[in-house]
């Protein structure tokens, strides 16, 4: 076949679209949703700008057909704020000075995200080897480091005032506990 | 952009096999396919997308050893914490493969077909003993991984077959493996020379032990000179640098622009002495640790699946 019907979640949305068959999700993404976030940097799988969370899993979206998101979800930069209030991780980038050319900075969002739903408390070591697909050509890996320490601070601070509160711990974009089930089901059916 | 292309994901084993047969290329995590496509080496008119045939998926650890699907992605072994202890180098060799995202979408099968003499996961499939097991219209075969590369990037295996399966025999409790990636950097680069090693110790003598070379000729090849040099023979620091000296001159790395033949067989030579320090070391120490462990909690500390979420 040529062209492929697929039923796919793209930050929370479903569309239904005919998609080519050697349509990459990065252009998918970027050209048929406008979600421009998603970089093309290398388009062969080296750089990581164009990571995207496929079913909570951190993929270089330029290695993956868009024939192949039938029935799965899709997590992009754009998705993390919500209500016009910006993920704790994306504060943090700003408050750490983790951004310099921005180029690299949504699939770095991507990848924190990926690794705070790995490690809920990560160790500078966690970091840098669960964001080795990811490359800042400034070279801003310390900061970038820096700012998902402080984002587990923030989304601590926020977990611990809700609970003094007796409200409700608040939940994060992105991260959600739900990590592996579906990836799996991929292989096992 | 990927040049244009008819894709077709099939269900049926038989169909996919037709499909190979009829010239497709088949593709699993598209790690290096896609790669090669957008590079223009790969110029396949037909890609045949592996995924969805249930003879290639699944996993899991039984009594008798480990069985793969070829669908297997490097990250699922990387997680995976039964394997660890008992296929260290196989998880040290996952772990190592490209980057995060690479390794949640790449495969074992993948790995072995893409028919790289760097493959991360293959020198350590060899030293576990691994076989190929391949499906086709007339059945299955099972094929030692070794005697499954026949050339640089060539397979026993015929245009209507696929790799469907990969079985590690599951080691014994005074076994243990190491693989050593040397690189230039820390992701995303490929092994200047990678050797893995597997050796069982009984009593300080070293038996059943397997060496592989993995970017020392066409193919992952094993090192049969210093797995002679070590057989049978009591550990010693003086019997680990012979059998090194062994590798190096048995291995054939050629020059390239990422590292001189020179080069690299001198990595062969100390690469080698490391990862026999290490798989011996695991074989005596970190294994006996788990063997006690097994006997105190019988049942509980299983062999087998059942012991990780993944299985």
């Amino acid at each position: 076949m040529k062209t492929a019907e697929i039923h796919v979640t793209v930050n929370g949305v479903p569309y239904e679209k005919s998609v080519p068959c050697n349509q990459t999700l990065l252009r998918f993404l970027r050209e048929d949703l406008f979600l421009t976030s998603v970089k093309e940097g290398c388009d062969e799988g080296e750089c990581g700008a164009c990571t995207v969370l496929l079913d909570g899993r951190p993929v270089n979206s330029c290695l993956v057909l868009a024939a192949e998101l039938d029935g799965r979800e899709v997590l992009t930069a754009e998705g993390l704020a919500e209500d016009g209030r910006l993920h704790p991780l994306q504060e943090a980038f700003i408050e750490a000075g983790a951004v310099q050319c921005g180029y690299c900075t949504p699939g770095m969002l991507i990848s924190g995200i990926a690794l705070l739903n790995l490690y809920p408390h990560p160790t500078r070591e966690q970091i840098r080897k669960e964001m080795e697909g990811n490359i800042c050509r400034c070279t801003g890996y310390t900061r970038i480091a820096d700012a998902v320490l402080l984002a587990v601070e923030k989304m601590d601070t926020a977990r611990a005032e809700a609970r003094a509160a007796g409200l409700p711990e608040p939940e994060f974009r992105g991260i959600d506990g739900r990590f592996s089930e579906k990836w799996n089901s991929q292989y096992q059916s | 952009m990927l040049p244009r292309f008819e894709y077709y994901a099939p269900a049926d084993i038989l169909e996919a096999c037709r499909l190979k047969a009829a010239g497709a290329k088949p593709v699993a995590g598209g790690t290096d396919v896609y790669v090669n496509m957008h590079g223009g080496k790969e110029k396949a008119a037909e890609v045949l997308d592996l995924k969805g045939l249930k003879e290639l998926q699944g996993q899991r650890l039984t009594p008798e050893g480990l069985d793969l699907g070829a669908l297997t992605t490097h990250r699922h072994i990387e997680e995976w914490e039964a394997v660890r202890g008992r296929y260290y180098a196989l998880y040290q060799g996952c772990s190592q493969v490209g980057s995060v995202q690479i390794r949640y979408r790449g495969t074992l099968g993948g790995n072995i077909m893409n028919g790289a003499p760097s493959a991360d996961s293959v020198g350590p499939l060899l030293v576990h003993g691994a076989e190929a097991v391949v499906l086709g219209p007339a059945g299955e075969r099972r094929i030692p991984l070794e005697k499954f590369y026949v050339g640089f990037k060539k397979f026993d295996l015929l245009p209507e077959e696929l790799l469907a399966r990969i079985f590690v025999p599951l080691p014994p409790d005074n076994a243990g493996s190491a693989y050593y990636k040397y690189t230039r950097r820390n992701a995303m680069d490929l092994a200047l020379m990678g050797v893995s090693a597997y050796v069982e110790v009984r009593e300080g003598v070293l038996e059943n032990v397997r060496v592989a070379l993995t970017t020392a000729g066409p193919t992952p090849v094993r090192s049969h000179a210093a797995e002679a040099v070590l057989e049978g023979n009591p550990v010693s620091d003086d019997l680990i640098v012979r059998a090194a000296e062994a590798a190096a001159a048995e291995g054939k790395p050629r020059s390239s622009w990422r590292s001189s033949a020179e080069f690299r067989t001198r990595l062969i030579h100390d690469v080698t002495i490391q990862v026999l320090h290490e798989a011996v070391r695991r074989a005596e120490m970190e294994r006996k640790a788990e063997a006690i462990l097994r006997k105190l909690y019988p049942g509980q500390i299983g062999k087998g699946g059942g012991d990780d979420e993944n299985s």
